[in-house]
């Protein structure tokens, strides 16, 4: 490995910027850091040049552990946004720089530019001064400047962002080609989806401080593991979808997941069609493609060798169920892209009523798919649903918070309500007798049941805990899924029981190692682990106590005197608790 | 460029014509009487005047001292300049606020204040008189009075340039392999050096100038601290009209060959680093 960073950390003000970010780069791999700005990815990359210290975790550049090392003895070249030629010197002068600085002869000096000059297609423009030349030229310098001292790692800040689009492309392409020439292991550090697409080996995609998905270009955009990932690379229909026995229930078509569905209970799940999949034709016979919904052409807009529609699906007709679009859009909309051809093989124009179909369907593992508020009259349910912690945490996952009024909530006797299934996480404040509620749901086949005190904010750290091992892989699947969202830190709490400490502590401590390495290894998600002894609950409520702005996530198997054990955790109205329920079995 | 270029700016007439009027009244008039004046003299007298030891000693003082002084207030306005431009700190604009107040001082006010401090008994004359140490009435305390009413003038010429140093160029710098010092001396200092000369120049002018703040300080010594506009002033009080101006020409001459020389070595620092500029 060319690059490993191991759980790195850097915070500005207490806010985490870079999170727990671990990262492998092979050898001579061209890897891109994808994410909006303020996503971290700069202070990741000026982390590995030096230029950053961290504040947790560590760096090692081909086997060398250089958390501690300055920047001038890690052996990088750093290529900036704004090129940062040195503006009095030379061209020669510039790309000599890291050699004069090691007392190498002028000859060789000399060979070494020349060397570069080719490699970055600037041959005779030796003595001029960086004002001189355009601004890709410019950058052509930087790069032959950074790799002039033959570093083993090569870093690009955002390096065509200052460029207009055509040189931009052409320096894509040199600096693609050097890269390939030398095998150099070369981080690239953008903004922008095409220019990852075009150059990457791989692709990171950074998010609030996180590294939240890895993987090669082309998997990334097929099959997504979370929202953010499908929405930002390139465009994403998002539905809320239900995954039955039979397959994913879209609108009038249910198609089959592929592979074995991990979960054959009924529930809803987050589907992803791209707009390229979506067919449009005149009747649902002639689509080509399983039959979705009817729908009425809302725009039309011509670019060049794609169209893009925008389709207005009408729910309830021909027996369709309701496809509700994830953002909880009135009406949901698709966005569709055709090619030349399909435009050809069928015309349309805005107001046309045409059948909708798509070709493939991608289902998110994400198991947090809506929210919706619960209490026992409208009017607490409304207020609910107005919660900042879950407005804030439903703009985020781009989800809908549903409400939902059940008078019988938490009552004893099971009344004949609790006709609908539970869909998504339910919500519920946190104030006397939400233990017994949150029972009450769990038991009627809620999954998901998040307790919120009315002031909570959004926390800057999750700890997570599962009563029954069976939970284990859905807990860590549900806090994978919240701290997708939030930048807070994770922390894995293991308890046992309070008495032979001595006993249980190798046990304890095996138990916490494969939590944290199951929660990397199936969701990229890096958490802290600590191991406590007592009872469950109270050392939970000791543990919230302890700082301000902390979130629990609880796996729960069995229901057996649920609200007796959580009752103090849950009733106190101080912190948010997000309930994982799977019933044994 | 000449005078009949169409300009895409009208009235180029009427703002060359008030241009040159203005300088005329108010720069050149004064400064051809003061040479008409003195050249009323006789040539020997003239020499007499200027070559006099009492005022060969108040040249070397004025521009020995303006010299010291613009020297270092590069130095420390270079640093002042750096701190307030690099760093975030409680109380920096207020700090940047009090750079100027020299400018704004009438300067007979920052002599007598000078002079408070460090007088043999002053605040601070009084820990440095047991070690042999005397600023006032010594050039000491005449460099200390330039120092003062110049430094502004050194601070903002350079701060203008720090700003333009940017982050990245110590980055990229340190990342190739330079420490803080290579890259200080290789990159940052010829990046500034325009700057670095212009403000000594203005440093240096505004100190050969000055007379308020020196003479409560100086204690006016012939020969020893008595600086040449303290002595034009004394020709004048006995009515030596033509022995001031002599002096003054001198004092122009000299002045005027020393910025000249500051400009030159700038304008040839500026072909060298940055003739390519569009």
């Amino acid at each position: 490995m060319s690059i490993i960073l191991d759980q790195v950390t850097r915070h500005y003000g207490g806010v985490p910027v870079v999170n727990d970010v671990s990262l492998d780069i092979g050898d001579g791999e061209f890897f891109v850091l994808l994410g909006p700005s303020g996503s971290g990815k700069s202070t990741l990359l000026r982390a590995v040049a030096g230029l950053t210290a961290v504040d947790h975790g560590r760096i090692a550049l081909h086997g060398r552990d250089v958390t501690h090392v300055a920047a001038r003895k890690r052996g990088v070249g750093l290529v900036f946004q704004n090129y940062a030629l040195f503006r009095h010197m030379t061209v020669a002068d510039n790309i000599e720089f890291a050699l004069r600085v090691r007392g190498v002869r002028a000859r060789d000096r000399r060979a070494r530019r020349q060397e570069l000059l080719r490699l970055v297609a600037l041959v005779g423009l030796d003595d001029r001064l960086p004002a001189q030349l355009s601004g890709g030229q410019q950058q052509r310098v930087a790069v032959a400047r950074a790799l002039a001292h033959k570093p083993e790692v090569l870093l690009l800040d955002e390096p065509f962002g200052a460029l207009d689009a055509k040189i931009r492309e052409e320096l894509r392409r040199t600096i693609r080609e050097v890269q390939r020439e030398l095998g150099i292991t070369t981080v690239l550090v953008t903004h922008d989806q095409d220019e990852a697409f075009a150059m990457a080996d791989r692709i990171g995609i950074m998010n609030l401080g996180r590294l939240l998905e890895i993987g090669a270009p082309h998997d990334l955009y097929s099959r997504p593991a979370t929202r953010f990932v499908a929405t930002f690379l390139g465009a994403a229909n998002v539905f809320l979808a239900r995954s039955t026995a039979q397959g994913i229930q879209l609108g009038a078509a249910t198609v089959l997941s592929a592979g074995p569905p991990a979960d054959t209970s009924e529930h809803e799940v987050v589907a992803v069609v791209r707009p390229e999949e979506v067919a449009v034709a005149a009747s649902g016979a002639e689509l080509g493609a399983l039959f979705v919904a009817e729908g009425v052409v809302d725009e039309l807009m011509f670019s060049g060798a794609l169209e893009r529609l925008r389709v207005r699906l009408e729910n309830g007709t021909a027996g369709a169920p309701l496809l509700a679009a994830a953002d909880g859009a009135a009406a949901p909309c698709l966005e569709v892209t055709r090619t030349q051809p399909e435009q050809r093989s069928f015309e349309v124009h805005a107001g046309q009523s045409v059948a909708v179909g798509v070709r493939r369907v991608h289902v998110l593992p994400t198991p947090l798919s809506s929210f919706a508020a619960c209490a026992a009259s409208a009017a607490d349910a409304e207020a609910l649903a107005r919660q900042p912690l879950l407005t804030e945490l439903a703009a985020r996952m781009k989800t809908r918070i549903a409400v939902r009024c059940e008078p019988q909530l938490g009552m004893a006797q099971a009344g004949p309500g609790a006709d609908a299934a539970f869909v998504g996480a339910t919500v519920i404040a946190s104030e006397p007798g939400a233990a017994q509620r949150a029972a009450w749901l769990l038991g009627r086949g809620a999954r998901e049941v998040l307790v919120l005190p009315a002031q909570a904010a959004v926390p800057q750290r999750v700890l997570i805990h599962w009563l029954d091992e069976a939970t284990r892989r859905a807990t860590l699947a549900v806090s994978a899924s919240v701290l997708r969202h939030v930048p807070a830190e994770a922390v894995y709490v293991g308890i046992l029981p309070g008495e032979s400490r001595a006993a249980h502590r190798p046990y304890g401590l095996r138990s916490l190692l494969d939590a944290r390495s199951e929660a990397q290894a199936l969701h990229g998600l890096e958490m802290r682990t600590e191991l406590r002894f007592g009872e469950v609950a109270p050392e939970l409520a000791r543990h919230l106590a302890e700082a301000p702005g902390q979130m629990l996530i609880v796996g729960v198997g069995s229901l057996e005197r649920f609200a007796e054990r959580f009752g103090g955790l849950l009733d106190s109205g101080r912190w948010p608790v997000l309930i994982v329920h799977r019933a044994a079995g | 460029m000449s005078f009949r270029r169409p300009s895409v700016l009208p009235g180029f007439g009427l703002t060359f014509g008030f241009t040159t009027f203005f300088l005329s009244a108010i720069v050149l008039l004064p400064l051809a009487a003061l040479v008409l004046a003195a050249g009323s003299m006789h040539w020997s007298e003239f020499v007499a005047v200027v070559s006099s030891p009492r005022a060969l000693g108040s040249y070397r003082l004025s521009f020995g001292a303006s010299a010291l002084a613009a020297t270092i207030n590069v130095v420390f306005g270079f640093v002042l300049a750096w701190t307030l431009v690099r760093y975030e700190f409680p109380g920096r604009k207020l700090i940047d606020a009090l750079i100027d107040l020299p400018f704004a001082l009438p300067t007979a006010v920052s002599g007598i204040a000078l002079t408070t401090v460090f007088a043999q008994h002053g605040w601070i004359g009084r820990y440095l008189d047991p070690l042999g140490i005397k600023v006032a009435y010594t050039w000491l305390g005449v460099t200390l009075a330039l120092t003062l009413i110049s430094m502004p003038f050194a601070v903002r010429a350079l701060q203008p340039a720090l700003l333009e140093v940017q982050r990245d160029l110590e980055d990229a710098a340190e990342t190739l392999g330079a420490t803080r010092f290579y890259a200080f001396r290789r990159i940052i200092l010829p990046t500034v050096l325009p700057s670095l000369l212009t403000g000594f120049t203005l440093a240096f002018a505004r100190a050969v100038g000055e007379y308020g703040s020196v003479i409560f300080i100086a204690g006016n010594l012939p020969m020893k601290t008595e600086i040449t506009p303290l002595l034009i002033v004394i020709h004048l009080e006995q009515f030596d009209y033509r022995g001031a101006a002599a002096l003054g020409v001198v004092m122009l001459a000299m002045s005027f060959v020393v910025l000249l020389a500051i400009n030159l070595l700038q304008a040839w620092g500026r072909r060298r680093h940055v003739q390519a500029a569009h």
